[in-house]
This record gives C-alpha cells, structure tokens and sequence, in this order.
C-alpha cells in the first residue's frame, strides 16, 4: 500500500485530473468505469430549470396544470401562483409568475375541476374562486374539515386530483410517527361529489402523495418508519387498513367500515400478520431504502400516449432525500397489486416533492428540502422534464411467473448475453413489520437462475427462478445483459416486491 | 444493520466471527435454568453450547481471568498475554456498604445467597464447626471496616430509579427489573437479592463510582448525574422493610430575619415530627425559620465530621454545643464543623430559616468507619433506640481472628482490603498455570477438597478450563494477535451486549427494547450503540481513549450512556484499534485559493445553499432545523479524515441504515459552482472549514432569523398555529395597526392585539414546530368558547363544548376588493353569520370594529340565539361613558345592536350578551356592532 501511496504522491505533481481517479481508486470505489459512449439519462430526458422570481420563497408543496396551458403550484408558505408559459423553451425567459392568493396552511395538495381550484391546507380542503375576475382568489370556501389538527408539525394533509368518479382522497398523516392525538391522523378520507366526507382506509402513517394509476386506482407513497419498513407505494383501496395500526380508535366514527381490525404483531412480518388480519393490505411496491431513495413523495401517472416516452400507463414517483423520480411498473395478481419500481431519473435541485405529468408529455417536478435535507442542495426549485424522443434501452415491464419472471425491453436484446443466466444476478429480502422505527433487510435469500429464454422478437426475456419468495423484495441486476445494438441497460436494476407468486401460467 | 452485509465485508476474521452469529443466536433462544454454577456473560453468549460447536479454548481463556484463577495460580510467558486477571472487589470499606447478616450468608453459601456469583465457596468440605467459626471471625473483620446505617426506601425515587435503571444501559447487562417484565436471561449478570445485601446508602455510593471498589471494569461507571445513583438504589432496594418513622421533632416560625432568631423566645406556628431535615414543611416559602430536634446515635467513639448546606441560614449543635455555624444570608454553601463523640445517644439541634428567594438545608456527616451521608438515619427522636435490636458491634478479638482468616483461606489472594496496618497480604500458595497437570483435580474436582474453592463449574465450562489450560500451557502457545487482543476485550468488558464488531455481538433480542432514543424517527440509528467495526480507522486516538476510559455523550439523541471503563481496564483497546482498522489515508489536496477561501467554501458547502448539513446536525448552540445528530463543531476532533472523506461519499457502506445520505454520490458533487463540482476538492474544504470547531463561522441558514410579516395597504392573512387561538387560527394584520386571530375551531375572535402582527419564522424554518404568539402589544385575549349561541332561556349557561362538537359548521372567507379584509362566514343551525372586523384608526390607538350580520330567513327554531360580547370576572357600565361596559377594569367596549344588551352573572362569571333578533318585526336579519377599546 505504501507503494501505491508513493505513486499517488507523484500523480498529484503529475496533475489534478489524474491524481483524482487514482483517489477514487484508493478510496475502494469500485465502481465500473464509465465509458465515454455510455448512456446517460440526460441523454433521453432533459431537466428544464425554472428561474424564480427574487423573494418568491417556492417550496413548492403541490403543482397543478390548467386548461389553458397555466400552471399553478402552491408553497409550504401558503402561497399559489399561476406560471404562464410553462412549457415555454426557455422559461427564464417566457414564462411570467403572478400570485393567485396567500395566508393559507401549508398546502399539498391541488385540484382542479371546472376551472375552479382546491387546495388541500393542514385544516381543511378551500375551493378557491375569483369571483371579480381580477386574477386573484377572493372567495375561500371550506369543502372539508372533517378531522382534526392538534398544533404538530407532522400533522400533514395531502389530496388526490378529482378521481373518475369525482372523488378527492385525503391522506393525513400521524400525530408524529407513532400516535394519533386527534380525529382520523392516519387515515384516508374521501370526499364525494356530494359533500360528504367518508373514512376510506386506516394505517397510514406519513403520506407523501395521493395519485392514481392509469386503471383510475387511488395510490399514495408511504415513509420508512414504524410498522414501515421502507418507503412504499400503498393501494388505497376502501376499507383497506395500510400498516400503522395508531389510528386504529377512529373506527368509531367510521361506521361503514365494521369493526376495527385485529391489531398487528410488532415485530414479525407483513406477509404474516396479513394472513392473520384480512384488511391489511401490504405495499404494491417497496422502495428499497436508500437503493430507491428514503423518502418517497408525489405521485404521476404517464397518461401522454408515449409523449413522455415508452412508459405509458406506468406511474413516476419522486424521492425527496435522493432528489429523484423512480419508475414503477404496477400489475395484479391474486386480485392484488404488486410489480417493480426502478430508477428512471437523478439530478434535480431540491427534495422533490409534488409531480405533475401534463398530457403533452412534461413531468413538472417542485421540490424543498425545508426540515428534511435532500441530495439536491437547492432550498426549493421547480422543474421540468422532457423526452428528447430517444429511446432509452430499459426494462419497460418485470412481471411475476409462477416459476420467475417475464422481463420486457424498450429495445431488441443481444439474444447471447440476454439469453445468459450469468447476465442476471438476483436476491430477495423482507422488512420486519414493527413498532419501532423502519427496519433492516431481513431474510435474505439467493435464488438461482436456472434459465433465461428469450422471445422471437427479441423484445423480451423470461427467467426462471428457483424458489421465488412471497412477500420478499427480488432484487434483480442485469449488468451483463446488452441491447441487439451492443449497449447495456440505462439502470440496469428492478425491485420486484412479490407479494403474491401468481398460479402457473395456462398454455398460450 | 444488515447481518448478510457485514457478513460479505468480513474478510479473513474467521471462525468466531460467523460461528458466534449462530450461537448467538442459540443462547438468546434457549432460556436456560440457572444451575448455580458462576455467570460469566460472555461465556454464557457464546460458548455454552455443545462440544462440537464450541471454541473451548477462548471460552476457557476468558473463565480463567473472570474467576480469577491467575490470582492464586501465577500465569508466566505467553501465557500471561491471553490469560487476564480480573481484580475482586475491594473490601476496605465493605462494612460501611454491606450488612454483616448477609456477609455471614454469603460466606457460608455464596452460591444460595447469590445464585450465579463468581465468586468460590472457600468452605466448601470443610468442617461445620470450624467453618462457622471462621465464617463469623470474617464478619467481624469485614464488619470492622465500616457501619451501614439504615435509611427507608421512596417510593418517589423508586420511580425515578425505575427509569434510570432501564434506559441508562443497566439492562444491557443485568435482568429487566419492570413489574411484569422480569426475565431471567441466562446472559444476565446477576444481582442476588439486593436488599439483604445493601443498605440505601451503600449501593448508592457504589453505583456512584463502581470502578473505585471494583476497579476491574466488568460493573463500568455510568457516569450517572446528581442523585440518579441514589434513585437507582432506591429502586434496586425496593421492598427493604426500614420503617419510615419519623426521628425527629420540629418547630415551625414566621418572621422577618437576617439572623437565626432566639427560639426560647419565640411562639411556634406550628409543630411535629417528621423523617429528614426537609424544608417542605414550610408553609411559606421566605420568611420563615426551622428547629429540628433529635438524638444522634453513636455506635463507636471516635471524631465526626458534619456538613451543613444552606439557604439562608443555618446551625447545627450537639449536647447544646454548636458544631457547624453557617447563619447569616446567603446561597446554598456547605459549612464544616467536627466534634469528637463517645458511643451512646447526644442530642442534637438544627436551626433554618430563611428571608426571600430559594431556600434549601441539607445536612451529612461522616467519621468513625461512615462516608459521607445523611445525617437523618442516624438520628432518633428519643434518646433511646425505638428497635429492640442492637447495632453490630465488632468484637476485637474476632475481627484480630478474621484478618488471619481472610489471609490463610486466601480471601486476599483476590480481595484488596486495606487496614490500618496496611494490606492484607494472602497465605494461601497454590501451583502455577503450568505446574497444574492433573486437571481432574483442585477446583476442577468433581468435590473439591477442604481448602479449594469451589466454582460449582457446570460441565461445558470445566471442559473450557481444561482445554484453555492445556493450550496456553502447551510449548506452540501463540501470541495473541491485536485482532484477538481486541476480541478477547470485547468479551471481557461484556462490550458485545451492546455493539457488534465483524458480526460478534449486539443488543440481544430480549433487551433491544430498553435501548431508546429522543428522536424516534432516527430509527435504531438512534437507539442503538453503533457497531464497531472500522472504528480504529474511524476516531481519532485521543477521542477513542477518552470514550473508553472516561465514557461519553457525543449521541445527544441516544439514551443510553456509554459507561466508563478506565485506562486500567480499555487503556490498550484503543491502540489495537487503531492499529487493526486502519486506513490507507487520503493523500493531501493542494489548494491553488489562501486557506481562508478554501474555509468559506467550506461553510459555503455545509450551509444551506448547499449540502444544508443543518438539517440534521446541530452547530455549536444552534439546533439543527430536523433532527438532532452529532454535532458539527466535534467532527474534526473526534473523526479521522482518512474516515470521514470516505463516509460522506456512501455513509450507507460504512453506516448501513443511516438517513446520513451522500452529498457525493458516485463522486459526483451536485454543486457545480464549488471547485467545479470536485468532490475530493469539496470534501476537503468541508473538513478544513470543520477544523476550525467552535471557532467556525456559523453556516448559512442555521438558527432561526425572524420574518415579520409586514402589513401595508392591505389585509395579511396567516393561517397557521397561534398561540391562544388554536391549531386552525387565521391570523389577520389590518393596515390600521390591529390585528387578530379568528378561531376557526371554535368560531370565535380569539386574540387582539395592536402594531406589529407577526413573526412567521417559527413555521417557516425548519419543521415549523409549535404555535406562534402575536409579534406587537397589547394582546387581549376574548373568553374561549363560541361566540353565537342558542339558549333555553335567557338564565341558561353559556355552552362549554365546542363549536365542532355542536350544531356549528365554518364555511370560509371572503375578501373585500380594495384592502382584501377577510370577512368569515360561518353558521349556527339554519342562522348565516358574517363576522367582518376592522380597524379604526384613533389618536389614542387604533380600535377595533366587529360587524355581525346574521341571516335568519331559514331560522324557524325561535328566538333563542344569543351574542356573547364579553366575559370577565366583572362587567360595569363605565363612568366615563354610559354606554360603554368596562371588563375587568381592563378594556371597554360599546355595542351597537337593535335589543338591549344583557349584563348577567352565570356560572361565577360575569357576561354580556346580545340577543340576536330582527330589527323589525318584518326583517329577517339581525346585526351587531361591537367597538373593542384596549
């Protein structure tokens, strides 16, 4: 070691650029050089940048799109603007902010129906109007109110878009981690066309976003963090309860839903206490900790029709601590949803937060980092993501086999390296399902891959896997595997959560 | 932490290291009935398992320093490197701490009276009679060192000690001792039954300082503050049948004094009895004065040293002598006085008092074989004992008889006591290690003979002696290498039941729930003792010697404590450490910028412009805004730099779990305009900036600086957290210098107030905890409860529940086109209420105009709803102005309304309520004026 120290030393005289990769070297990077023709994200989706207005303190909280082309975003300071020009080339340059109103409680969440805009605050979800016209909110109507804040900086609200039925789903987050002081902390509440306010699903703990998938299924991130494992992305689906089991004494006043479920085991497993109590529904999808990110937040569903690329019908989701949106691909076995989440895009400002996907194809992506630092060290920023209109070579789906798994690719595979189980390598872990604060991987497991076949069109592979395990996330690495034109994966990583393994296929 | 994870990182720590996860594994699930045989933790955790398994050799080694087999059988060579002495408790002053009932006990059968000790019966096989003979002379010979005054246990510091005891890291070792949660793990280090062992004073004094009579280490020092010892020992005492009589009488004086007064000449407030020196029996807190009354019990003649502390003044004097004169005015100070006492009963008067401010007494003693203590447990209230049971007195002939005793039985070959005539020094001689060829024999015996001590050894830890024997005997005995030196301490100081290193050790499933933390959203991160792997390369040497030897607090979140060890007992850990983790270090980085730059890069780099490293870790006084790690201003004192530019790049490779996340991921900065986004260039300007400790400039955005929210020439509405006007309060600042706080909960004008509005710095830095109060002056806060209600009858109670509980729903605001004042609307039943306020400007101060208008066309519930205007402990009509009311002689209001205003008394309060009808009889509205002049 002193040798390549003495070398290292005379690298530094030599110059700056070298003496650099050496460091990394000795500091035990092993990381896989990045060649020059490597494929970047950049590449195939560009971040746009939004200059903001001096004194316009943005932390963006939540982002809604108009119909006349206008954005609309909403700060943890209580403000809303609308951006003209949001999709401007260069919106430093054409796109003008001007304030629609103020003085309102963190809001995360807005809405929009009929040209008339919701915002979801701490207290209450306000129909905001402008009832002379001037540009400004002038009438600040309650809609909802139906539960409780006791004055705890936790006490979060976050709401869906208006859903196909022309519902908005509320998800209010735990008095802190662990309790629920006052009215439905921790529970999902929707609100109907006509007025009322109907407890939905119990066990949330601390939402990030409320969004639907392209089925028009409501779905919200949860936090790594007690009876959380990792962060996760939860079905709600009515009368479900999603983990946390402190806001179990609002049953009371949730008559629709029965009786309260049977309380959860701490320290055991979520596939396990799941057999034992029918409403807990476990995650559709786990965020690995910090291989994903460590806190996931807003929601968007790719609706464009492949304006936004090859991944049309999946959902994005943002990381506030990694400054991140992942991908997930959802499908339904045994009735339920599972599927596989993988990283789509790095790079952004400030901790993501809200995401909005408009119909032409612009992920919009506003971000703080207030209380809760994030990789991206910009206190707030809002962005824009666009597809160059190149193809990146992805995964596009990793689906469950009863005996493995079917993976599809945006491009045709290298059939040799695609077609080599050694191009693969996979393990699979759980969480422990627990009182206490998130939880290690547990249970690891290192199934073989027996085979890996791939199809005629060359679009896709199907992996056999000795003993898949139920309720484990399946790690898979492909870093062997090429596209037909000899480039490897832009990520080259899925986390399948398999809830359920589906029943053997029926011959085609 | 992952388990597979460390495990793929251990590369060449063998055998012990992934064979111990199993046997952890195993030892924690079988819960093991204890045989009596001697409890040694490490041993039980990780070796107690079947042959075929087992590593009998580091078993063995580590049971022939914990039984002290070195002490009587010399270890030389080699092997004095791997067998470690462990030094017994010194006994110089056992009798001040111990009773002599239960010395007796636990000398005739150590093993009944303690199950689990360590330590031999050395009467095994030896006849009754000369046994007991001997046994008793030992008594008195222990006894002889010290008196073990009594004292009662409280239960209000068994309370206390109760949470001492199971956070502090007590249970990391001993039993949980929680009503309902006593579990008897077989890695227990067992107590025995306390209370027959200590008195209150004793054990405190031990917890205080354990490593003074047990210097070894295996019992570290928590380093616990103020009386935590004593709580502890309380707690641990629980169930110790002292009577809590009262000893002494007092009397009880008023007045003025600058001086002790002349009680003869004084008349009593008040008189009794009571069982300590307390000044709680006051009935006020300055002004008053104290005389307590008793006899102290002198057990043997000798001179005594009393300690009084006081606020004010105090004196203390025996056989109407005084002893301590500490009068006069002043703060709490100890005072001194000694007096040479004979054995029997002397009476004994303390005298208080106290003028103004705080006030406190305390008052101790020492001398005569007693430490320091409470003088109250050896007070009276008569001159006579009120127990029947004399004190124990050592008998001079015995005590001669028991110091011959402790040599020859070879007491002193582990035990250090220290007499007047100086050390013990042992008689007993036994082989040397080597000399010891029949292992079948002496205390490995199946029943040792008269005069060897017996162990009770289970099976499998004989079997380990004698393997550990033979290896360490034999000629191709190794050196052990620092990586074993440094294992072999782990396991010794029982270091494992609370961190892990290469895969060894660990909380225990069983106690991991005693291990908490003030910030429970850092997950275990925040709870548990940090693994150990690494860590020679990681701290910095001094900073790793001091945490052994003297303990630490560096986790401000963690509430466990990391005892200490003293040099003694982790002096050499820190260097094999060292020696063993250590890293290829970081070459130095060259600068073409003036080290200042390079700092304010740095400070740049960790502010909030950047990596925002605030967020979680706090900065000299300031708070970090998140949660609250390590502090920044210690990281280039306690960190090696060769650690901390590799950690900060993948905190999870070298901290799996952290919410630590990298601000260099890949070793891409995301901060371009640093150095050109270089991370090894950013990294070091962090650590040089860091160097500079307290000394650094603070970074950017930590702290929080106010942000006034400025009023102009239209309205500012807040909704937020306000302080008397609940969670759902909306702040409203008026151009005319007043402002309120409307509660949207409780449909009320909550707060007034005049000048500034507020300060929304305290919801708009970091979480945005708590609730902020007004930022200008004159804040009136209106009465809680609901402003409109219906009555059912003009007498009835004001209602007392809340408008959300009620038939009462808010609907919103909405705003006035020039100046944006909100007005709220809100409704009671069918009844519409618009509740505008606004400013009036006024030479003498601006006032405030509350206009409710009320729809009542849909209201067919009759005339029963009522304003409320006001609600004080009185209501008049104000001199100055007939038509204006004055509340509380505090603020005056005048009401414009179509029906006369009701003044009533209800519940003891004082009310003025507007009856809400129609201005005629065709109209179906109703309204109301109130002006607000404070």
């Amino acid at each position: 070691m002193n040798r390549l120290h003495e070398k290292i030393k005379m690298k530094i005289v030599a110059g700056v650029i070298v003496c650099l990769s050496v460091i990394a070297l000795d500091l035990g990077f092993d990381r896989p050089a990045r060649a020059a023709d490597a494929p970047r994200e950049d590449d195939y989706y560009k971040i746009t940048k939004f200059k903001i207005p001096d004194g316009l303190v943005l932390e963006a909280g939540a982002l809604q799109l108009s119909r006349d082309g206008r954005l609309a975003f909403s700060t943890r300071r209580g403000d809303i603007y609308w951006i003209s020009n949001p999709f401007a080339a260069d919106p430093a340059k054409d796109s003008k902010f001007v304030k629609f109103a103020s003085g309102l409680h963190e809001v995360l969440g807005l809405a929009e129906r009929d040209g008339v805009l919701y915002a979801m605050q701490r207290c209450e979800l306000t129909k905001l109007l402008d009832d002379d016209g001037d540009g400004r909110a002038d009438r600040f109507e309650t809609v909802a109110d139906g539960w409780e804040i006791s004055g705890d900086y936790h006490e979060y609200g976050f709401c869906s878009k208006f859903d196909k039925n022309g519902d908005i789903w509320i998800a209010l987050t735990l008095t802190g981690s662990f309790t629920s002081d006052v009215k439905f902390r921790g529970w999902c509440l929707r609100l109907k066309p006509d007025g009322s306010l109907v407890p939905t699903c119990s066990g949330l703990r601390s939402p990030g976003g409320v969004g639907a998938n392209a089925a028009g299924d409501m779905f919200y991130t949860e936090n790594q963090g007690p009876w959380n494992g990792a962060c996760a992305l939860k079905h709600l689906e009515p009368g479900a309860f999603l983990g946390h089991p402190a806001g179990f004494k609002w049953y009371d006043l949730a008559k629709n839903l029965g009786k309260r479920p049977d309380e959860p085991k701490s320290d055991s497993r979520l596939i396990e206490e799941a057999k034992r109590i029918p409403e807990l529904s476990p995650p559709a999808i786990y965020f690995p900790y910090s291989k994903m990110g460590q806190s996931a937040s807003g929601i968007a569903c790719d609706t464009t029709d492949g304006k936004f690329g090859p991944f049309y019908n999946q959902l994005f989701v943002g990381d506030q601590t990694a400054s991140t949106v992942m991908r997930v691909d959802l499908e339904k076995v045994n009735g339920r949803y599972q599927g596989a989440c993988f990283p789509f895009r790095e790079g952004f400002s400030s901790g993501n937060l809200a995401l909005e996907l408009s119909p032409s194809g612009s992920l919009f992506v506003g971000g703080t980092n207030r209380g809760w630092g994030s990789r991206g060290s910009k206190e707030f920023a809002l962005e824009r993501l666009d597809w160059t209109g190149k193809v990146p070579f992805e995964i596009l789906e990793m689906r469950a086999r009863h005996d493995g798994f079917k993976l599809t690719f945006t491009e045709p595979v290298d059939s040799r390296t695609a077609g080599d189980p050694k191009s693969y390598q996979i393990e699979t872990y759980t969480y422990i399902y627990q009182a206490n604060y998130g939880s290690p991987e547990v249970d690891q497991t290192k199934p073989e891959i027996a085979s890996a076949v791939v199809s005629d069109d060359h679009k896709s592979v199907v992996l056999t896997v000795k003993s898949l395990a139920p309720g484990h996330v399946h790690e898979l690495h492909l870093p062997g595997v090429r596209s037909a034109e000899g480039a490897p994966l832009l990520h080259p990583a899925a986390y399948y959560t398999m809830n359920a393994i589906p029943a053997e296929e029926s011959k085609p | 932490m992952t388990v597979s994870r460390l495990r793929d990182r251990l590369n060449g720590f063998p055998a012990i290291a992934i064979a111990s996860l199993s046997i952890a594994t195993l030892a924690s699930a079988a819960a093991s009935k204890r045989d009596g045989r001697p409890v040694v933790a490490g041993f039980e955790r990780f070796y107690d398992r079947p042959e075929a398994e087992a590593d009998p050799v580091r078993g063995g080694t580590l049971l022939l320093g914990e039984l002290n087999c070195a002490s009587c059988h010399k270890v030389e060579g080699i092997a004095a490197l791997l067998v470690q002495t462990k030094q017994a408790p010194i006994l110089d002053q056992i009798g001040g701490r111990v009773r002599p009932d239960f010395l007796r006990a636990y000398l005739a059968d150590p093993r009944k009276t303690k199950p689990g000790t360590t330590m031999p019966n050395v009467f095994a096989n030896v006849p009754e009679a000369r046994a007991k003979e001997e046994i008793e002379a030992l008594v008195h010979f222990l006894a002889n060192t010290g008196v073990a005054l009594e004292s009662p246990v409280r239960a209000l510091q068994v309370g206390f000690g109760e949470r001492v005891y199971h956070q502090v890291g007590c249970v990391a070792c001993h039993g949980a001792r929680k009503e309902g949660e006593r579990e008897d793990l077989k890695t227990s280090v067992p107590l025995g039954d306390l209370t027959k062992k200590y008195t209150v004073n004793g054990l405190a004094t031990f917890l205080q300082d354990p490593l003074a009579i047990r210097p070894s280490g295996r019992m570290p020092s928590l380093n616990l503050k103020g009386d935590e010892s004593r709580d502890v020992a309380h707690f641990l005492l629980e169930g110790l049948s002292v009577k809590n009589e009262p000893n002494l009488k007092y009397q009880y004086y008023e007045g003025e004094w600058e001086k002790l007064p002349d009680f003869a000449k004084l008349e009593p407030v008040a008189q009794g009895t009571v069982d300590d020196f307390v000044v709680r029996i006051r009935k006020r807190v300055n002004n008053y004065a104290l005389r307590f009354e008793g006899y102290l019990q002198v057990d043997r003649e000798g001179v005594y040293r009393f300690h009084v502390a006081s606020d004010d003044g105090a004196k203390l004097s025996i056989d109407g002598d005084v002893v301590v004169d500490h009068d006069g005015v002043h703060s709490e100070t100890f005072k001194e006085g000694e007096r040479k006492l004979t054995v029997g009963s002397h009476k004994l008067v303390v005298e208080h008092f106290n003028g103004g401010g705080e006030d406190a007494l305390t008052v101790e003693f020492e001398g005569a074989g007693i430490a320091r203590q409470s003088l109250s447990p050896a007070v009276t209230i008569k001159p006579e004992r009120p127990d029947s049971k004399p004190a124990f007195r050592p008998d001079p002939v015995l005590v001669e008889r028991g110091r011959s005793v402790f040599a020859d039985r070879g007491c002193a070959s582990c035990h250090a006591l220290k007499d007047s005539r100086g050390i013990v020094e042992s008689k007993l001689s036994a082989k040397s290690l080597k000399d010891l060829h029949n292992l079948t024999s002496g205390c490995l015996a199946d029943r040792p003979a008269a005069g060897s001590p017996d162990y009770a050894l289970g099976s499998s830890q004989k079997a380990a002696i004698v393997a550990a024997i033979k290896a360490a005997t034999s000629a191709d005995v190794k050196k052990p290498t620092p990586r074993d030196s440094i294992a072999s301490v782990l396991l010794r100081l029982n270091c494992y039941a609370c961190h892990v290193r290469d895969g060894v050790g660990g909380v225990e499933k069983e106690r991991d729930a005693y291990f908490t933390t003030t910030q429970k959203e850092m997950g275990d991160e925040g709870r548990l003792p940090p693994h150990l792997n690494g860590v020679g390369g990681k701290l910095e040497s001094e900073w790793l010697k001091n945490i052994l030897e003297n303990g630490s607090k560096d986790r401000p979140y963690m509430i466990t404590h990391m005892p200490r060890f003293a040099a003694s007992n982790a002096g050499s850990l820190g260097e094999a450490l060292a020696e063993v983790d250590r890293l290829d270090p970081v070459p130095a980085i060259d600068f073409d910028l003036p080290e200042k730059q390079v700092k304010a890069q740095g400070r740049y780099l960790v502010g909030s412009k950047a990596n925002n490293c605030g967020t979680c870790h706090a900065f000299k006084n300031f708070q970090a805004s998140g949660i609250q790690a390590i502090n920044m201003t210690i990281m280039t004192r306690r960190l090696r730099r060769d650690w901390f530019h590799r950690y900060v790049r993948n905190p999870q490779e070298y901290r799996p779990g952290t919410r630590m996340p990298s601000a260099w991921p890949q070793e891409k900065s995301l901060i371009t305009e640093s150095f050109n986004g270089d991370s090894t260039k950013q990294i070091e300007a962090v650590w040089r900036y860091l160097s500079d400790g307290d000394q650094a400039a603070v970074p950017y955005g930590l702290g929080r600086s106010p942000i006034p929210l400025v009023v102009g020439k239209e309205a500012v509405i807040y909704r937020n957290f306000i302080e008397g006007a609940g969670p759902r309060a909306i702040g409203v600042g008026y151009p005319e210098k007043v402002n309120i706080a409307f509660d949207a909960n409780n449909l009320r004008l909550a707060v007034i107030w005049q000048g500034d509005f507020i300060d929304a710095s305290r919801h708009w830095t970091g979480r945005g905890e708590g609730f902020e109060a007004p930022l200008g002056d004159d804040i009136l806060r209106l009465p809680e409860g609901v402003s409109v209600a219906r009555l059912a009858s003009a007498e009835a109670p004001w209602p007392e529940t809340s408008a959300r509980q009620g038939d009462y729903r808010f609907l919103g605001y909405s705003l006035a086109k020039i100046d944006r004042k909100p007005t709220f609307h809100y409704r009671l039943g069918a009844i519409r209420i618009d509740d505008y306020s606004d400013g009036i400007p006024d030479p003498r101060g601006p006032r405030l105009k509350r206009t409710l208008s009320f729809d009542l066309k849909a209201d067919d519930a009759g005339a029963d709803a009522y304003y409320r205007a006001a609600a004080g402990n009185k209501i008049e009509i104000d001199p100055a102005d007939r038509d204006r009311y004055v509340i509380d002689g505090t603020w005056r209001t005048s009401l414009e309304t179509s029906v006369k205003p009701i003044v009533r008394n209800s519940a003891g309060k004082a009310e003025l309520l507007v009856p809400i009808r129609p201005a005629t009889d065709t109209a179906r509205t109703a309204k109301i004026v109130q002006i607000f002049i404070w």
